[in-house]
C-alpha cells in the first residue's frame, strides 16, 4: 500500500481547503495518509488536521517557524517523510510548496514534479500528468524513482464529502535556522483580503479599467461577490495592483467555481492561470479579445458602463 | 563578484504547438532564450554596472539556437559564455542538468548564480533549488529584488503566500528570479555587432570532468510516456447590444444555468 504525506497548507490559523482535497484523492488511491504543519502556535489545529483525512499528524511547531523559510521548513518535511517512510509527499499549489519541494526531493533523492493535475498507479507504477509549455500541452510522465515529491495543480483534485480521520500526533524537533537565507519580514501586500486560491468567486481587472479609479470599481465587484480580487500583470507592472493578486503562469494559478475576467484581453500567460476555472465570465470591449475564446458567457461593452449594471443586476439576484 | 548566468534555449511559447501521436509536431516551431533567463541576465547586468562583477552565461545544449542565446546574452552585455554540448544530456531532467550546472561552478570561482525561476518548455522551477541543495548553498527562488549589501551579502526580497518575503543572504548563493524583477533591455546593434566576434568556450562532459553515468543520465527518476493535447475550452456565448440588456440577462444565466451566483 502506498504511503502518502500531505504538507498541510496553513493560512492565518486556519487549514486550507486544499490539504483536504489532497488527502480525498489520497485516500482514493487507498494509501495510507499523514499530515505534516509547520508553523508556531499550530498546535490547535490537531482536530482540523485529522479531520481533512490524515491518520498521523506530524507537527513542527516552534517560534523558530513563526515566517515561512524555506530550507528549515523542508527539513521538518523531510524528517515527517523519513518518520513515515513515505513513498509520495503532496504539497498544495502555494510559493512555500514550490519552494520546499525540490529541496525535499534533493535531500530524499526523489522524483520531482511540479503542477500535476493527475496521478495514477499502472502496474504498480506512479503515472503523473501535468501541464508543461504555459499549459499549451500536457505530459504524461511514468515515475521510475521509488519516490515522488510532487506540487499538485489548484483545483485537480476535489474533497471528498465524507473522509475519515484520527488524531494521532507526533511531535516534530525544530530544525536548525538558515543563516545564510535568513527571512527577516513578510511584507503583507493583500491585508486581510480573499485568498486567491480559497475563492469560490474570482474578480480579475486588466488593462481595460485603465486607472486606479477603473480598478476601484472593478474591486467594488469583488467585494459585493465576495470574490478574491486578482488581475493580469499589466495592472501589476503598472502599480495598480500587487505581485500577490497576479493571476497566471507567472503568478496565482485559480480554479474558482467562477471566474470574472473584466477588461482583460486574454494573454496566453493570463489564461494559463484561470483557464481550470468551472465557468468563465469575461466583460471586453473588444469581441475580438482572445479572452471570449474561453469564456463561457461574454459581454462585449465598456466595462465602465457594464460594470455598475453587473453590480445592480447581481444585487437583485442575491437578495 | 563573479556571476554565473544559466540561460536556457525553449520554444518560443507566443507560436502555436501541436501534438501528433503523443508528440509535439517541431516543425514551424522557433527557439528562444528563456523569459525568466532574461531576467537573471539582467539583474546580472544591473549588479555589473552598480558594482563591480563579472558575468558568464552557461546553457546546456549544442547547435545554432543555443550559440544564438548566448550571442543574444552577450550583445545585452554579458562578458563571457560557456556552452555545454553533449548528446548525453539530450534527455536531462532537472537533475541531471543540476549536476552538470554544479561541475560548471567548480570550475569557476563564482559568488552568485542566477537563474530564470523556471524555463518556459518544463514549468518545472526546479534546477536552481536542486543545484544549490547539491552545492549546499543557500537559495532564494522567486526573486523580485536584489540589493548588495557588501562583497558577501545581500538582501533579497522574493513573492510569498502572504506578501513579499525579505531575506539576509550569504554569499555564495543561488537565486531564482521572477519576471518581476526588471524589463530585460533589448540588444542594440552594436552590441549585436560586437557579439558576432565573441567566443563561446564549448565544453562536454569529459572536459568538465564528468560522465553521463556520474550526473545521472542512465538513472532518470521519470520518463515523459507522451504529450497530450489539452483539452481546448471553447468560448460560448458572446452578448453585444444594449448594455443594460445583455448584462441582466447574462446575469440570469449565471443563475439558472451556470448556477454559479
Amino acid at each position: 500500500m502506498s504511503r502518502i504525506l500531505v504538507v498541510a497548507d496553513i493560512k492565518q490559523g486556519v487549514v486550507r481547503s486544499s490539504t483536504r482535497e489532497l488527502l480525498s484523492k489520497a485516500k482514493a488511491l487507498g494509501a495510507e495518509t499523514a499530515v505534516v504543519a509547520v508553523g508556531s502556535g499550530i498546535e490547535g489545529l490537531l482536530p482540523a488536521l485529522a479531520a481533512a483525512g490524515s491518520d498521523t499528524q506530524y507537527l513542527a511547531d516552534d517560534p523558530s517557524l513563526a515566517l515561512f523559510s524555506a530550507g528549515p521548513w523542508a527539513s521538518c518535511v523531510v524528517d515527517a517523510a523519513r518518520q513515515f517512510s513515505a513513498d509520495m509527499v503532496w504539497f498544495g499549489f502555494s510559493e512555500s510548496g514550490k519552494a520546499m519541494s525540490p529541496r525535499v526531493a534533493a535531500r530524499l533523492d526523489a522524483a520531482c514534479a511540479t503542477d500535476i493535475v493527475d496521478v495514477t498507479f499502472v502496474d504498480g507504477a506512479v503515472e503523473i500528468v501535468r501541464p508543461a509549455i504555459t499549459n499549451k500541452v500536457l505530459q504524461r510522465i511514468k515515475i521510475l524513482d521509488k519516490k515522488l515529491v510532487a506540487v499538485v495543480r489548484a483545483g485537480a483534485f476535489q474533497a471528498a464529502a465524507e473522509i475519515g480521520g484520527t488524531e494521532n500526533p507526533v511531535k516534530l524537533s525544530p530544525p536548525e535556522a538558515d543563516l545564510r537565507a535568513a527571512i527577516r519580514n513578510i511584507v503583507s501586500d493583500a491585508g486581510a483580503d480573499i485568498d486567491l486560491a480559497d475563492a469560490d468567486i474570482v474578480v480579475s481587472v486588466g488593462r481595460g479599467a485603465k486607472d486606479a479609479a477603473g480598478v476601484a470599481l472593478v474591486k467594488s465587484l469583488a467585494d459585493d461577490l465576495n470574490a478574491g480580487f486578482g488581475s493580469t500583470r499589466a495592472m501589476v507592472d503598472a502599480g495598480f495592483m500587487p505581485h500577490s493578486k497576479q493571476v497566471g503562469q507567472t503568478g496565482k494559478i485559480v480554479a474558482p467555481t467562477l471566474y470574472i475576467a473584466v477588461g482583460i484581453s486574454g494573454a496566453i500567460q493570463h489564461l494559463a492561470g484561470m483557464k481550470g476555472s468551472k465557468v468563465i465570465l469575461a466583460v471586453n470591449k473588444d469581441p475580438e479579445a482572445p479572452i471570449f475564446n474561453v469564456a463561457d458567457y461574454g459581454i462585449v461593452g465598456d466595462l465602465f458602463e457594464v460594470v455598475p449594471i453587473l453590480k445592480q443586476e447581481i444585487q437583485k439576484v442575491r437578495q | 563578484m563573479n556571476i554565473l548566468i544559466t540561460v536556457k534555449k525553449v520554444v518560443d511559447v507566443e507560436l502555436n504547438m501541436h501534438v501528433r501521436d503523443g508528440a509535439i509536431v517541431t516543425d514551424g516551431l522557433q527557439y528562444v532564450m528563456n523569459a525568466w533567463d532574461e531576467n537573471a541576465v539582467e539583474a546580472a547586468l544591473q549588479l555589473k554596472e552598480k558594482h563591480k562583477a563579472e558575468t558568464t552565461v552557461v546553457s546546456i545544449g549544442g547547435g545554432e539556437d543555443v550559440q544564438k542565446i548566448i550571442r543574444r546574452a552577450y550583445a545585452m552585455g554579458i562578458q563571457k559564455g560557456i556552452m555545454i554540448d553533449d548528446p548525453a544530456l539530450a534527455d536531462a531532467d532537472a537533475f541531471v542538468y543540476a549536476r552538470v550546472l554544479q561541475k560548471v561552478y567548480e570550475k569557476g570561482a563564482y559568488d552568485l548564480i542566477l537563474m530564470g525561476k523556471q524555463a518556459q518548455d518544463t514549468d518545472n522551477g526546479q534546477t536552481g533549488i536542486i543545484l544549490a541543495e547539491m552545492l549546499g548553498l543557500p537559495c532564494v527562488s522567486n526573486v523580485i529584488g536584489i540589493e548588495v549589501v557588501d562583497n558577501t551579502h545581500l538582501k533579497v526580497s522574493r513573492v510569498g503566500d502572504f506578501g513579499t518575503e525579505e531575506l539576509d543572504v550569504t554569499l555564495p548563493a543561488v537565486i531564482t528570479v521572477d519576471v518581476a524583477i526588471n524589463t530585460p533591455r533589448l540588444p542594440q546593434t552594436r552590441g549585436l555587432m560586437m557579439a558576432k566576434k565573441m567566443a563561446i568556450e564549448t565544453l562536454n562532459l569529459a572536459k568538465l570532468g564528468t560522465t553521463a553515468e556520474a550526473v545521472g543520465c542512465d538513472a532518470p527518476k521519470s520518463r515523459i510516456l507522451q504529450f497530450i493535447a489539452p483539452e481546448t475550452r471553447k468560448g460560448g456565448r458572446k452578448f453585444e447590444g444594449d448594455p443594460a440588456a445583455v448584462t441582466a440577462e447574462v446575469v440570469q444565466l449565471l443563475v439558472k444555468e451556470a448556477k454559479v451566483l
